[in-house]
């Protein structure tokens, strides 16, 4: 029986390079602060991917739909109760993060014998000014990578991409290019180019490092004849308690024809 | 390992449970009692104490509310806020038990909204509508102790739906009465109804023609006959300063009039 904790160590190795094979399709999703809020941004083809979580948290997914819909529903639902019971600002992501959703998705990628689940999520909770934004990933080990927990300057985006690479090199530019006080349409941009970046960075011929700009534009241009724009924004002055808003088709191409 | 309080059920489906189902299976909303006769020989006050009114005018529905809030004969409060916005479009004006009033419309504001983020699409005018007839029929043993009545008032806009403006009013039981014009609900609402269905057949305009500084008076002035005859009611505190909560909705949304507003017209044409 000695060798059953080694047996188990490789069975979880051969789960993550499943996870990670499965997932590595998977359109990448950009979250970028901006003067008045948080955007959400992505291109597919398929099905949604940005979601509204409650009033101030929005959630991206990539992965298999069924699991992101059981994920999404338990969020929601828990959000939701717990606003009904306290108030929508004691909803809080970090707690939604840690203390629910990431202990379900470890366990559930640590019992061999059971089905994992098969995605990656991105939130973003928006605060009362930009130092309370906070922007959390969990992966489907139940992995937290968060901007905005610790003390730590932050960077105020996150991406989530199919790759580690593809998400290196959306977060590379990104520190380049990102400024937290950009309007919406320069937001806008920044977003589709780390998108396209990411995108970019997937697949057969995938590039290893930051392409030039011209490249990134190019690549974009030609996604956008034949996908369908998908962006949603948390905004911090909006009247009533709900911050989320779907961004519409006219409003996100105008912005990129600059 | 013991599973986090909040886990996930493995079994999670997520389908078609509707917002105070979820509530309930949590213990976070109180279940009524089986609906029984009224204990003892009591006969069966409702106690709805206060007037609440709504029709629809030129510019969407009005819906207008008292501020006064009794126990008894005691005056307790005149600043209550009786119109409640629940959605975007959504307006409920409430007259019964402040108490549960309130709880049914925090509940079916978070259904609203946990039905828009969970389908992914608004919930539809019926839908909504039925949303508060369930909670007012599972309210219902609580009426019976008689301690829980809450008839309330439903107005709601969907430039979707024909006509675009509705506007329902609801018995204890959670029948719902869909209204052309108007609908009035409280203690005071004899008197209301009186003048409503006067101005519309007799008026110098139909109530649905009326512009909003028309249609502000109208309400200034049933709330305030309601409120010569009915304790229940503060109608316009001239003393106090203190105005009818008036709130319009129509395909822009809801807008809660400023007070000045109120008292302008209040003056010009009621005073």
């Amino acid at each position: 029986m000695i060798e059953e904790p080694y047996r188990w160590v490789e069975a979880i190795a051969n789960r993550r390079e499943y996870i990670e094979t499965q997932l590595a399709a998977g359109s990448p999703i950009a979250a970028v602060g901006y003067r008045d809020g948080i955007l959400f941004v992505t291109l597919g083809r398929v099905r949604q991917k940005i979601f509204e979580i409650y009033d101030r948290i929005a959630m991206g997914a990539i992965g298999h739909p069924g699991d992101i819909e059981r994920l999404r529903l338990a969020a929601i639902e828990l959000a939701s109760t717990e606003g009904f019971t306290r108030s929508a600002a004691d909803v809080s992501l970090r707690r939604l993060a840690h203390y629910s959703l990431s202990p379900v998705m470890k366990s559930a990628f640590e019992q061999v014998y059971g089905a994992p689940f098969l995605a990656r999520l991105l939130f973003a909770e928006i605060g009362s000014s930009p130092k309370e934004d906070l922007f959390l990933r969990i992966d489907y080990d139940g992995a937290i990578a968060a901007d905005g927990l610790t003390g730590q300057a932050r960077q105020r985006f996150a991406v989530l991409s199919g790759t580690r690479q593809s998400a290196e090199l959306m977060e590379e530019f990104l520190q380049k290019e990102h400024v937290t006080d950009a309007e919406l349409p320069d937001a806008i941009n920044v977003a589709f180019d780390a998108w396209s970046i990411g995108r970019m960075a997937i697949g057969e011929n995938a590039s290893k490092e930051l392409p030039e700009r011209d490249a990134i534009r190019k690549h974009r241009d030609e996604q956008l004849t034949n996908a369908g724009i998908e962006a949603a924004v948390l905004e911090r002055g909006s009247k009533s308690g709900i911050r989320y808003r779907t961004l519409a088709d006219e409003e996100l191409r105008s912005s990129l024809q600059r | 390992m013991d599973k986090p309080p909040l886990a996930l059920d493995p079994n999670f489906s997520g389908a078609s449970e509707d917002f105070p189902a979820i509530l309930r299976r949590k213990s976070l909303l109180q279940s009524a009692p089986e609906p029984t006769a009224a204990a003892g020989n009591r006969t069966f006050i409702p106690t709805e104490s206060t007037t609440i009114l709504a029709f629809k005018f030129a510019g969407g529905v009005l819906v207008a509310g008292d501020r006064r809030a009794t126990a008894g004969n005691t005056v307790v409060y005149d600043r209550a806020d009786k119109v409640l916005e629940i959605d975007r479009h959504s307006i409920m004006a409430i007259a019964g038990v402040p108490a549960t009033a309130w709880e049914m419309a925090r509940v079916l504001e978070h259904s609203f909204q946990y039905f828009r983020r969970t389908q992914l699409q608004e919930m539809s005018v019926d839908g909504k509508v039925r949303a508060l007839s369930k909670l007012l029929r599972d309210n219902f043993g609580f009426v019976m102790q008689g301690v829980g009545v809450v008839v309330p008032i439903f107005a709601t806009y969907d430039g979707n739906s024909k006509p675009e403006a509705r506007l329902y009013f609801y018995d204890a039981m959670g029948a719902q009465f869909e209204v052309t014009d108007y609908a009035a609900t409280g203690s005071g609402s004899p008197a209301v109804r009186g003048i409503l269905y006067y101005e519309n057949n007799w008026g110098d305009k139909k109530l649905r023609e009326l512009n909003e500084d028309e249609a502000i008076a109208i309400a200034l002035r049933a709330l305030d006959t309601a409120a010569e005859a009915d304790t229940s009611t503060g109608g316009v505190d001239r003393s106090g300063k203190i105005f009818p909560l008036i709130k319009t909705v129509s395909r822009d949304g809801i807008t809660t009039l400023p007070e000045e507003k109120i008292a302008q017209v209040f003056r010009q044409s009621v005073a």
